[in-house]
Order: C-alpha cells, then sequence, then structure tokens
C-alpha cells in the first residue's frame, strides 16, 4: 500500500511539475487533425528548441472566450484561430502587435495574409475554403439551397451559429435563396422552418467527421481542412462545387499580451511559417498554405486550397462585419431556430 | 468524556471551515452575479433571462424530461424491486450487485454505448428493419428520446436501490394478508406497498430528479445542441461568450429546483399519511 | 410459476438495459476494423493495447489517479475528525456542520467547476490542479463522514472510555481503539471516495487547461474527434477497472454495511 501511495504520489507530481522544468510554450490550437500535427509540427518544434510544448484545444470560439477569461494572467502564449475571433480579441485590447522582423518568412505569405486585422495584429498561416460535403452514392449537391431541400430532409446537419462555419454557411445560403440583408433574418427563419429537418448543429468539425462517418448525416457543409479525413474514408464522399461557390477563409496566428514568453512564440510562429513546415503540413493534407514559396504535387493540391487562383475565387466574409453582427444572429437563431 | 463540547467542534471545525471556504464560497459568488447588474442587486438578470423563448424552451425541457425520468424509473424501479426482494438470498445478492454496477462505471462510458446502440447503423434501428417495423432507419440520436433514454439509465439503478431498501422493511406477512383480505394488486400497491415504502421513493425519485436537472454528458452527446438542457446551455454560454450571468441564473435555478422537488416529493408523502 | 416467469422476465430486462450498454462497448473495442462497429466484424486486442500508447491518456490517468488518491486522503483526514466529533460529542450548530459538509453533493458539479476557475483560479492565481484537487477533496469529504459515521455509529462508545479509564490518553484511546475497529469502514469510505472523484466529470470541465486534463475530460475530447474503437477499448478498460476495486473491497470488507 505505501509502495503505491508513493508512486502514484511521485507520478502525481511529475504529471504536474515537469511541465515546469524545461521551458515551456503554451499553444492554443484546433483540436481537428491534432495528432497529425503534433507529427508535423509541434514535436519537431520541441526538438528545435529544445523546449516543451504544452497545448490547449478546442473549436475557435471556445479557445477565444478562454483566452478573455484568463486575461489578467494568460495562460497561453500564442494562438490560432480563426479572423474574426482573432479580430474580437484584439478590440479587446488582448493581443499584442507582431513584430514581423522576428518571422523571417513574412514577407513570402500572400498579401492578404501578411496584416489581415490591421496594426500587425496578427498574421495568416492557412486559407481553406467551405463548401458542402456529402455522400456521391446517395445525393448530388449542386448548390447551397440543397441543404434545405427535401432530398437531405432528415439526414443534413449544419454549423452551429456560434462556430466559425456558421456565418459562412448563413452567407451562401442567403445568396443562394436570394435574400438581401446582412442580418440574415430571412435565412435564419428559413432554417428555422426546416428545424426538424436538420439532424443536428455541430460545434467542431471533427464532430462533423463522427456524424458522416456514422452515417448519421450525408450532407453538411465544412471547412477544406476536414476533407482529409472524408476522403480517405470507406464510404464515398464528394466535394460540392456549387453554382454560388465557395466560401471560405483564413486562419490567423496571434500572440497574446504580456504573456512573457515571447521569443519562444515568436521562434515557433516563425518555424510554422517556413517553407518547410508549411511544405510538410501541406503534404500531410492538413492545413493549406500562406506561404506563396510553398510548392506542392498537382495530386496533393486537390485535397488543399491551394493556389491564389482558388483563394481569390473564394466569397469570405469580413471579420469586422461577422463581429459585429455576431450577437444580432445568435439572438435570433436561439429564438428561431434552436428553440 | 464527550462532555467538552469545544473540544468536539474543534474536531469537526476544519472539514467545515474546508468545504465553506473553498467550496461554498466561490460558488455563492457564483449564485450571486446572477441577482446583480452592474454592481448592484437587481433582478434585471432573471428577468432578461426569464424572458428570452431559448431559455424558457430548455427550462421547460429540463423538467419535463427530469419528471417523465423520475415517473418512470419508479414505475420499473418498484417492479423491479417487488421481484428483487422476493428472491432468496443469493440470487437477491448477486442481482442488486449487478444493479449497482453501472453505478461504478463513468458517465462517459455509459453515455458513449448508446451512440452505438442508437445510431442509424446501431443495433436498434437494425433490429427495427429487420423486424419490418420500418423501412429506412429512425432518426434516435439527437433528439429528447434519445436523452431520455441515456437519463433513465443512468438513474435507474439509484431508484432500484432506494425501493428495494424501503421493501426489505416490508413486514413480510402484511401482502399475502392483504391478499387473503381480498385485495387486488392494485390495491395492493396504492394501499400498502405504496404507503410503507414512500420514505425510499421520495429518496429515489429526489435522487433521480435532481440527477436528470444536472446531468451533463448525457444531454451533451445524447442531445448536441438541438436539445439543449439546463446544464448543456449553461456550458455553451460560458464557453462561447463568458456570460456568467446566465451562469449565475441557471445554477441558482437547478439548485432551487433540487430543492424543490425534494420538498415537494416529502410533502405529498406526507399528504398520504 | 407465473409469477416467478415474469420476475425473471421483468429482473432481466432491466439488467439488459442496465448493462447491455456495458457489455456492447467491451465487445465494441474488439473491433479489428478502423471504426466503431458493433457486431464488431473480426476481433483484434489493437484498440485495447492502443489505449496505453496515446500520451494524453497517460497523462490524465496519472492526474486522475492522483486526484482521487490524494483528494481521497485529504477528505479523510478531515472527514475522520469531524465524524467522531458528530457521533459522540453533542457540538453546537450540528446540524449546520452537517449540512455544509453535505452540500456539495447537492450543487450541481458544472456550477463548481465554473466558480472554483472563476474566483480561486483566475483571480488568486492558484493552479487549475489545485484547484481541482480541492473540489475533489470537497466532493468525497460528505461520503468520507457518512461512512465512518455509520461505522462508528455501530460502535460502543464504552470501549473508549474504558480506555480512558484504564489509563490511556485519549488520543491513545482513540488510535488503539477507534481506529482498528473502523478500519473498514475507513477502507470503505476510502473506496467509494475513489470512484466518486475518477469518475468525476462535471466539475472538471471548466477545471481543466492546457495539460492539465481528468481522464474522462480527456477521454471525451478524444471521443469528439476520432470515432475509433480505442475510446470504447478505453471505457471498457475504467469500468473494469472501476468494478474491480468495489468487487474486491465487497469481498474482502462487505462494505455495502456501511454505505
Amino acid at each position: 500500500m505505501k509502495y503505491f501511495l508513493a508512486t502514484t504520489a511521485a507520478l502525481g507530481l511529475i504529471a504536474g511539475a515537469g511541465h515546469a522544468q524545461d521551458r515551456t510554450l503554451t499553444i492554443s490550437v484546433y483540436a481537428f487533425g491534432q495528432d497529425a500535427m503534433a507529427e508535423a509540427v509541434f514535436n519537431p518544434f520541441e526538438e528545435v528548441c529544445g523546449c516543451e510544448v504544452v497545448i490547449e484545444t478546442g473549436n475557435s470560439v471556445e479557445r477565444m472566450a478562454k483566452i478573455e477569461a484568463n486575461a489578467a494572467n494568460p495562460v497561453i502564449d500564442m494562438a490560432v484561430m480563426s479572423t474574426q475571433d482573432a479580430l474580437s480579441l484584439a478590440r479587446q485590447d488582448l493581443l499584442q502587435p507582431l513584430d514581423v522582423a522576428q518571422i523571417s518568412s513574412h514577407a513570402d505569405l500572400y498579401e492578404a495574409a501578411k496584416d489581415p486585422l490591421g496594426n500587425g495584429m496578427a498574421v495568416g498561416y492557412s486559407y481553406y475554403a467551405t463548401s458542402i460535403v456529402y455522400r456521391s452514392d446517395l445525393v448530388t449537391v449542386d448548390s447551397w439551397a440543397d441543404l434545405l431541400s427535401d432530398d437531405l430532409a432528415g439526414r443534413v446537419a449544419l454549423p452551429n451559429i456560434t462556430g466559425t462555419q456558421g456565418p459562412l454557411t448563413l452567407m451562401m445560403l442567403s445568396n443562394a435563396l436570394g435574400h438581401e440583408g446582412a442580418d440574415y433574418a430571412q435565412t435564419i427563419d428559413a432554417i428555422g422552418e426546416s428545424g426538424d429537418d436538420i439532424v443536428t448543429f455541430y460545434n467542431r468539425s471533427s464532430e462533423l467527421a463522427q456524424l458522416m462517418l456514422q452515417e448519421e448525416v450525408i450532407a453538411a457543409p465544412v471547412g477544406r481542412f476536414a476533407w482529409s479525413r472524408f476522403s480517405g474514408a470507406d464510404l464515398p464522399f464528394a466535394w460540392a462545387e456549387p453554382t454560388e461557390g465557395q466560401t471560405g477563409g483564413m486562419n490567423v496566428m496571434v500572440m497574446t499580451k504580456g504573456n512573457g514568453n515571447e521569443e519562444l512564440a515568436y521562434q515557433f510562429m516563425d518555424y510554422w511559417l517556413s517553407v518547410e513546415v508549411q511544405t510538410r503540413i501541406a503534404e500531410a493534407k492538413l492545413d493549406s498554405p500562406a506561404n506563396t514559396d510553398v510548392v506542392v504535387s498537382d495530386e496533393i493540391a486537390k485535397s488543399l486550397t491551394y493556389g491564389a487562383e482558388l483563394i481569390n475565387s473564394l466569397t469570405m466574409l469580413d471579420p469586422a462585419a461577422i463581429i459585429d453582427n455576431r450577437e444580432a444572429w445568435v439572438e435570433r437563431w436561439n429564438e428561431n431556430v434552436v428553440n | 468524556m464527550f462532555q467538552n463540547n469545544r473540544e468536539g467542534l474543534a474536531l469537526a471545525l476544519p472539514a467545515a471551515v474546508f468545504t465553506a471556504l473553498l467550496f461554498l464560497l466561490p460558488v455563492g459568488i457564483l449564485l450571486s452575479e446572477a441577482f446583480k447588474v452592474d454592481g448592484s442587486w437587481s433582478l434585471q438578470g432573471y428577468i432578461d433571462f426569464a424572458s428570452k423563448p431559448l431559455n424558457q424552451t430548455v427550462f421547460l425541457r429540463t423538467l419535463k424530461l427530469g419528471a417523465l425520468v423520475s415517473v418512470v424509473s419508479a414505475i420499473i424501479g418498484y417492479a423491479c424491486a417487488f421481484c428483487i426482494v422476493n428472491l432468496d438470498g443469493r440470487h437477491r445478492g448477486r442481482v442488486f450487485g449487478l444493479v449497482v454496477l453501472p453505478l461504478m462505471i463513468s458517465p462517459v462510458a455509459r453515455t458513449y454505448a448508446w451512440i452505438v446502440i442508437l445510431g442509424r447503423t446501431g443495433i436498434v434501428n437494425d433490429t427495427i428493419i429487420s423486424l419490418g417495423l420500418s423501412k429506412t432507419p429512425i432518426r434516435i440520436l439527437f433528439t429528447e428520446t434519445a436523452v431520455f433514454i441515456g437519463l433513465l439509465q443512468l438513474f435507474l439503478p439509484l431508484m432500484i436501490i432506494s425501493l428495494v431498501s424501503a421493501m426489505e422493511n416490508l413486514p413480510k406477512d402484511v401482502i399475502p394478508a392483504a391478499r387473503v383480505l381480498g385485495a387486488n394488486w392494485i390495491q395492493v400497491f396504492t394501499k400498502v406497498i405504496l404507503p410503507l415504502t414512500k420514505d425510499g421513493l421520495v429518496i429515489g425519485g429526489t435522487l433521480v430528479f435532481t440527477g436528470s436537472l444536472t446531468a451533463y454528458i448525457t444531454p451533451a452527446i445524447l442531445g448536441g445542441s438541438k436539445v439543449l438542457m439546463l446544464e448543456t446551455l449553461l456550458y455553451q454560454r460560458v464557453n462561447v461568450a463568458n456570460d456568467f450571468v446566465s451562469a449565475g441564473v441557471i445554477a441558482t435555478v437547478l439548485i432551487v429546483m433540487s430543492f424543490g422537488a425534494n420538498i415537494l416529493l416529502k410533502r405529498i408523502a406526507a399528504a398520504r399519511n | 410459476m407465473n409469477t416467478r416467469l415474469a420476475s425473471r422476465l421483468i429482473i432481466g430486462t432491466t439488467l439488459l438495459f442496465l448493462i447491455g450498454p456495458f457489455v456492447i462497448i467491451i465487445l465494441a473495442g474488439l473491433s479489428a476494423g478502423d471504426f466503431m462497429t458493433f457486431p464488431p466484424n473480426g476481433i483484434s486486442l489493437k484498440w485495447y493495447l492502443k489505449v496505453f500508447t496515446v500520451e494524453s491518456f497517460r497523462e490524465s490517468f496519472a492526474l486522475s489517479m492522483f486526484l482521487a488518491i490524494f483528494g481521497t486522503i485529504t477528505a479523510l483526514i478531515l472527514g475522520i475528525p469531524a465524524a467522531y466529533a458528530i457521533s459522540r460529542y453533542d457540538i453546537p450548530y450540528a446540524e449546520t456542520i452537517k449540512t455544509i459538509v453535505a452540500a456539495p453533493i447537492i450543487v450541481p458539479g458544472i456550477i463548481v467547476g465554473l466558480a472554483l476557475l472563476r474566483y480561486l483560479v483566475v483571480p488568486l492565481n492558484f493552479t487549475v490542479t489545485l484547484a481541482l484537487f480541492m473540489a475533489h477533496t470537497a466532493l468525497v469529504l460528505p461520503y468520507a463522514v457518512r461512512v465512518v459515521s455509520s461505522s462508528l455509529g455501530n460502535l460502543r462508545s464504552d470501549m473508549e472510555e474504558a480506555a480512558v479509564l484504564l489509563g490511556c490518553s485519549r488520543i491513545g484511546a482513540f488510535m488503539r481503539v477507534i481506529l482498528p475497529n473502523i478500519q473498514s469502514g475507513v477502507l470503505a469510505a476510502f473506496i467509494l471516495g475513489f470512484v466518486t472523484s475518477f469518475n468525476q466529470v462535471p466539475v472538471s470541465l471548466f477545471l481543466s487547461g492546457p495539460g492539465v486534463r481528468t481522464l474522462p475530460i480527456d477521454m471525451l475530447s478524444y471521443m469528439e474527434i476520432t470515432y475509433d474503437p480505442s475510446v470504447a477499448a478505453l471505457s471498457a478498460l475504467l469500468a473494469f477497472l472501476s468494478v474491480a476495486i468495489v468487487f474486491v473491497a465487497e469481498k474482502f470488507l462487505g462494505f455495502s454495511r456501511y454505505v
């Protein structure tokens, strides 16, 4: 009994204290594909810096809220999230401007990725397209309006309004249904009316991947970063090319204010944005690169959102518009859709 | 030897102080957030919360499911308890052990199993289709039904345990006596068993109802964002919007509902006297 | 004989409902495919083995064990004196103290986690682990007090008085007379507390941070990301662990007497 206690005490202390011994970098990243990301980025970086990388995962908006909650005492050193969530943090003065001199590949990034929020508050590291993934053996999807059609009734999932993909889906649906107004009121109401036909509103892309693989749903809007999960699956999935076009966004890197670990954080950002690492990530079909010097084979390019032409064709939603309207959307959504 | 009450108090105080300071105090402060607006006391937080249709729906749904699970588990519980009590010693021990078993297993595991069972490609649907009851799989996951089933499985053992405990103390000849005097089974139940076991029913009912109100994992996984209950709503409000006023309101509502249920059940039990 | 059959049916179906899912989890964890199905197509132990290789599971397991063991021990250190005081003395405010100590069970766990995060961790700079430790201790304390009280209740107080009369000090009397006799009660309380702490989820939901996660929370996150059978395997293994602990306790202590 004594040995048992001693061992577990030791274990507990190690688990808790081990982190404090090496230099530690605490990062907040997406949950999706974290194993592969660990292999491609986090673990190799640990070797390069001789430090330990501690990871917090979740979807973008949850992690943003956590950074807000911990504002007095930042736990996170650097984070990656959607452009709009980063903008929200910037507006609350929770971020520090980035010194681009410390990021060697900065000049090689796409123009729009260099300073997406203004004032150097963030740097883009990956683009993604968003469209509808569907079971090609069961249905065909050519338009965003198909999401609310009878064909998909009872077999479709939509992103929750609070997530990143939610507003993008709203925008495309609005376009497809010919609705007007940045408040998307008509579109939200339309979704509300089809409420029963929608299986669920997913919060994380990983949830959605599960639902599709479990065959609970046969179609849903999702970001291209999740595509590898579907393309490699046993069931036949297809990526829609709707008449209204695809939407998408850019994910950005930010640094929290006053975290005290800036040196390591910059080293990490520099690492992640380098051609070498961005290429590695791209070849693992994880994230599409924002570094224009990255070259990949055509085959791999097909799984990514690769190339200036494709990126420019995406109908993106202005992050400021998202932040300004989000609360109103959520209000109306709560009243008419989830009710 | 035990006259020195101050000594006794000193022994008991550490535990009480620990819990009060490090546990009840933070919780109390959180609950008070619901009563404050801009630093001054006000019920506005509650009024705002209660006026939103979503919150009303979630509240009623939580209440409804809690009540439903309690009632159904009481029915099944009585049936089971009655059978268990009439088993002989060895069997009774084993069956009782099996009933208690699920309580030792993490709710994560228990809920996860339901995904496999209730999914479109799961056992239930497979059975339904092969029995010809439906041509296509029916949607069970992400509905109130799924949450109901998950909650029922989670808390039924508590009800059974309470009822077995209560029924064990019934005098052995009470039921046969009633039967001999001409009572049918329904009368035996309502006039004999129920009144004599009502304490067990109150305990079991409170445990099940409170448990259902405050369950998180089961509604989160089986209900998702469409079937929100008070706890999953709380989680969402805090996680996405840092909305601590809502959190305080929901917390207070939950605690009040738990107490209320317990008091209500006790009153009903007492009234039957 | 009709009633015998009916009785068996009722119990049988109920047990099926209660235990069935557990059995399914065990079997689903044996699926040979990459994907959770039941019935499993092919049997393989690979998922049960994989569980041990996932690094985050190891870390969160260690944390959960640490919390369960030391939280329960602390709860006993606080709780045994309290139980002794309540059952032997006639202390003032006895009811209040009893209510305070029992309160943690009533408060929804998710609120506890949130409150501790907001008012202890963030403003007072407590580490998340410390907050978790305190929460788990407070959650186990009511069980500790109740079980030990129950055990003390069965013990006559005159033995202790006799020891003191015969020259033993109070503390000596406690150590030599009381403790050995409530041993099984204490052990029962320990096991009950351990299992309660280990399986605790709602409190830990908010009280988790980068690198600090209890095992159930880790499993939840894992489940959201991967649908492979390793989660089923892990669930099954944990269930076995809990059950084994309780089974052993029952065998050697008959501890259901104290619960």
